[in-house]
């Protein structure tokens, strides 16, 4: 059976059964993508998955009014599903909060249940990697000096309208009141200008540092073409280097960025 | 008539710098086309819908409107002038150039907005007859055509097959920079190509009478789901204008800035109190969809949309505002029958 | 040319006054008197202005001093958040930002010869404060007034030296209230939510209009009160409070349905409110 046959036979089925109320999954709209909540099982035939679907839906299992409509079985790649694990970890998702419709890489996984997740993805994709296009960039980052990278990262930044749709895109900026948000004091200015919009840019990825998942769902989101996985893929690197961990494969994991440990090295604090 | 061969593009923007406008034009940069300020070298390119919209350059995303120098507990305010260089925007897409006059009636609504003024005044818009779409285009459902030209001070249209383009001034403003563009623009003849046909998707007036009576349809929580909240839509709109006023300060200064803000986002409308009258995203998309297709309808008598597509385009969620009109076209013929 | 909308005009602190807890009142003077007279030029009660520090913001009060009084205006507000707490930190004799006065206002005019209901709950009394000092400054063209006011404990009620005032005026019908739990010891007032003792009041509704502000909750319960004594939907007046930023119809945050609360507001009749698209009322 073709890979999307078997994904719409689990979708109508979990509806049918009862196991999920909705189906949350990709329809196609000409080239576009486009999320799809299905909740009748005769509507399953209407999803897809192709390379094309981009958006991470984990994002979906946050947002109250699709919480309305029941327990979700959410369509996740590996890196969608390391964003459920990251969600498990930050006691944002329990075990039975949502299924899982799991496409891997080349294969189709079938239906989990959340705590089948991590197991999956440490047999199947322990070795995730960034795409070599955008490791070859980071390198190209790397053998510049810090004051060409600085005018790189202004020149991207000041792009940058404060749109939030990197923000809105991520399943692990759930915050109810992000730090740009805050008012008194203002932390960052809000204005899409200089440095605020570098303020917000780093401060945007340092939240995510070890917590991003490597999705790309920002990045895809952002309209002024931003290269923000760059970032994110630089901290995630330093995390891992500096922690030894990597984000989405441990439900237990105490995120690097919310927890402290007193052995840690104070040699930063001058 | 005024002609000039398709890749002497860069010669009019240069000749036209040269004459002391600022020239925005749509200009490849890698696998995208953006409206930005022309510079050597640039490449202009006609085909693909630019990314944003030319209303950057009219209303731009922050902007200084107040400041005042600071003495301890006391100030005084000075006084700000508006940035408005002389400006000219090159093949502005038809849906970009008839935005204006949305804009224009908002920021003349009663009080006349200074900034916008200044800046309107200075430019010159001359607009592309469009020969090429795509499938989020959707001019023709709300009022307008590929070769529309309300809105614009002059019209650049494909000729000979796009070896050429002919400018044909429609306005003052629109002599003038054909006056300036000097031996850019040759007199001579050309063939105008034409232009692309872009399908009516829905009936804008149709929808406009739905949403008066449907503020509280169940349509809206089912259109809006996927919808995350945030301004990708309305800042990449022609015709959105909302903003917000905020405060920036030194020990010595302060500064009053006008950024562009959205109904798409949570706190837009949250009192400071907690009360938050549009309370999700089901309101949220309502205020969005009823804004532009019914209340600047009645209180404009335009409507708020001016059929570009960018912001399906753009959306991260793949919502598209002419498939919610058309489903509303569609759930109204159900209803009649 | 024109001008720009955004520039604000000076005033200085004359007065602080203390209302109740985090509620202040600040009477200010203009520093330019040119100014003055372009404020009373168009300045009618109900209407609002953006009261600013540099450096923190503007924020939206209304004018709770009537055109009656034309040395000063006063504003009473609650510190919430960026600009209130900056507003409430400033002191006598320092400056601030103004802008103003936008919005509508009651049309008291045609009022003239009728009987007039106030009821008011919390901080809300401020928007009625100016029309009630405006009738009472021409006393002779209304006839009743009656005033409800309440709040939830004796310390939240506003405007303590003034209602002691109306309350000894033989003019003036003043009802106070607080919520049960909300009392004193020496409290002489009534003591009950404000639609309960509304109803126990009972004032007329032959040739009258009444004035109604306060949390949406009070403003919920009073509105059936309100019909029960007869008060029509087109002679109930209220205020709407939306988030606001420019006060002049451009920034496209206060609107509810194709009602922008800055320019076509802030002062509606029930009746209009019941027309606006809106799930919040
Ligand atoms: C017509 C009209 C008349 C009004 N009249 C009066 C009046 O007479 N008196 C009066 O007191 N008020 C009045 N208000 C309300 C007043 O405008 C707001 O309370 C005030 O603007 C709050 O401003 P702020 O700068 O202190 O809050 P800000 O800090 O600017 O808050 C802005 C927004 O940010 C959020 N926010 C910021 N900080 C916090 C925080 N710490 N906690 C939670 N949320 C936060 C809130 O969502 C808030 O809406 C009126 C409003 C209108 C529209
Ligand atoms: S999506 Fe892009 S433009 Fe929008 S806030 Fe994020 S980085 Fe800025
Ligand atoms: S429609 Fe799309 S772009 Fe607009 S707020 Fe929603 S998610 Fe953002
Ligand atoms: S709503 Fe969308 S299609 Fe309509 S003018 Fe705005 S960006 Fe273009
Ligand atoms: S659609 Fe929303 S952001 Fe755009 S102008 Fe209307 S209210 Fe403003
Ligand atoms: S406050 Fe800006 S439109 Fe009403």
């Amino acid at each position: 059976m073709e890979m999307i046959d078997a994904l719409r036979a689990d979708a109508a089925k979990v509806l049918a059964d009862g196991r999920a109320k909705v189906v949350i999954g990709y329809q196609a709209r000409g080239d576009h993508r486009a999320p799809l909540f299905v909740t009748t099982a005769d509507r399953a035939a209407s999803l897809v998955y192709d390379d094309a679907c981009k958006q991470n839906l984990a994002v979906y299992l946050r947002k109250p009014e699709v919480k309305l409509l029941g327990k979700a079985a959410v369509v996740a790649s590996p890196a969608a599903m390391r964003s459920l694990v990251l969600l498990m970890s930050e006691s944002q998702l329990t075990g039975d909060d949502a299924l899982v419709l799991a496409v891997g890489v080349g294969e189709y996984h079938g239906v989990l249940e959340l705590a089948q997740v991590a197991p999956l993805l440490k047999e199947k994709y322990a070795a995730l990697a960034p795409s070599p296009e955008l490791l070859r960039e980071i390198e190209k980052l790397a053998a510049k000096t810090p004051e060409e990278r600085a005018a790189f990262w202004a020149k991207q930044f000041a792009k940058c309208t404060r749109c939030y749709a990197c923000r809105a895109a991520c399943p692990g900026c759930y915050c109810t009141r992000c730090i740009v948000e805050k008012n008194v004091p203002q932390w960052i200015s809000t204005a899409a200008a200089g440095h605020g919009n570098y303020a917000w840019n780093v401060i945007r990825a340092f939240h995510l540092a070890g917590r991003c998942t490597g999705c790309g769902a920002c990045e895809a989101a952002c309209p002024q073409g931003i290269p923000l996985m760059l970032l994110n893929v630089l901290l995630g690197q330093e995390v891992e280097k500096e922690f030894e961990t990597k984000a989405g494969y441990d439900p237990e994991a105490k995120p690097v960025i919310g927890s402290w440990n007193p052995e840690d090295e104070e040699d930063f604090i001058k | 008539m005024k002609v000039i061969e398709a890749n002497k593009l860069p010669g009019l923007a240069a000749a036209l710098a040269g004459a002391g406008y600022r020239v925005v034009a749509p200009i490849r940069d890698g696998g995208e086309v953006r409206m930005v300020v022309w510079s050597p070298g640039a490449a202009i390119d006609t085909r693909a819908i630019p990314v944003n919209s030319a209303k950057d350059f009219l209303f731009p995303k922050a902007e200084i409107i107040g400041r005042c120098t600071l003495d301890g507990n006391d100030f005084r305010p000075e006084d700000v002038k508006p940035v408005a260089p002389k400006t000219v925007i090159l093949a502005a897409r038809p849906c970009d150039a008839s935005a204006m006059l949305l804009l224009d009636a908002v920021f003349n609504w009663d009080y006349k907005d200074e900034f916008f003024n200044a800046r309107r005044a200075a430019t010159t818009i001359v607009s592309l007859v469009c020969t090429t779409a795509d499938e989020q285009c959707f001019c023709t459902s709300v009022g307008g055509a590929p070769d529309a030209t309300a809105g614009a001070d002059g019209v650049l249209r494909q000729a000979d097959g796009g070896r050429s383009f002919i400018l044909e001034p429609l306005t003052e403003k629109g002599k003038a920079v054909a006056a300036a563009a000097g031996a850019a623009l040759a007199e001579g003849q050309a063939k105008a190509d034409a232009p692309v046909e872009v399908p009516v998707h829905f009936d804008a007036k149709a929808v406009t009478e739905w949403l008066g009576e449907n503020f509280e349809s169940p349509l809206w929580r089912e259109v809006s789901l996927a919808c995350l909240s945030c301004g990708a839509c309305a800042y990449a709109c022609p015709t959105c204008h909302c903003f917000d006023l905020q405060d920036e300060a030194t020990r010595a200064e302060s500064v009053r800035l006008r950024n562009w803000d959205t109904c798409g986002l949570a706190l837009f409308t949250a009192h400071a109190g907690g009360h938050n009258p549009r309370p999700d995203q089901a309101a949220r998309w309502r205020q969005r969809v009823m804004h532009k297709f019914s209340y600047l309808v009645e209180r404009l008598g335009r409507l708020g949309c001016t059929g570009c597509g960018r912001c399906a385009r753009l959306c991260p969620a793949g919502m598209a505002i002419c498939e919610t009109c058309r489903e509303i076209d569609e759930a109204r013929k159900a209803a009649v029958k | 040319m024109t001008e720009n909308l955004y520039q604000p005009i000076l005033m200085r602190v004359a007065d602080v006054r203390d209302e109740a807890p985090e509620v202040r009142t600040f009477r200010l003077q203009f520093a330019d008197d040119a100014d003055r007279a372009r404020f009373f030029e168009k300045y009618r009660v109900g209407m609002f202005g953006l009261y600013g520090v540099p450096g923190a913001g503007e924020s939206v009060f209304c004018v709770a001093s009537p055109p009656t009084r034309q040395e000063y205006i006063e504003c009473t507000f609650r510190r919430t958040g960026r600009v209130t707490s900056a507003l409430a930190d400033r002191e006598v004799g320092q400056p601030i930002t103004f802008r103003g006065p936008y919005g509508n206002s009651f049309p008291i005019e045609s009022w003239r010869g009728k009987n007039i209901l106030f009821v008011a709950g919390g901080i809300a009394l401020p928007p009625l404060r100016s029309v009630i000092w405006n009738l009472l400054d021409r006393r002779a063209e209304f006839r009743d007034i009656t005033i409800l006011y309440g709040a939830r404990t004796v310390a939240d009620l506003v405007y303590k030296q003034e209602l002691a005032d109306w309350g000894a005026r033989s003019d003036v019908r003043l009802v106070t209230t607080v919520d049960p739990g909300g009392e004193t010891p020496d409290w002489k007032g009534q003591i009950g939510f404000v639609p309960t003792v509304l109803d126990q009041v009972a004032p007329s509704s032959a040739e009258a209009v009444a004035l109604v502000c306060g949390p949406p909750i009070m403003i919920k319960f009073s509105l059936p009160v309100l019909t029960k004594l007869g008060f029509t939907p087109d002679h109930t007046y209220t205020t709407l409070e939306n988030r606001m930023k420019c006060g002049l119809g451009h920034c496209g945050r206060c609107n509810v349905g194709s009602t922008y609360v800055c320019r076509d507001g802030p002062v509606f009749t029930l009746d209009q409110l019941r027309r606006m698209q809106t799930t919040d009322m």
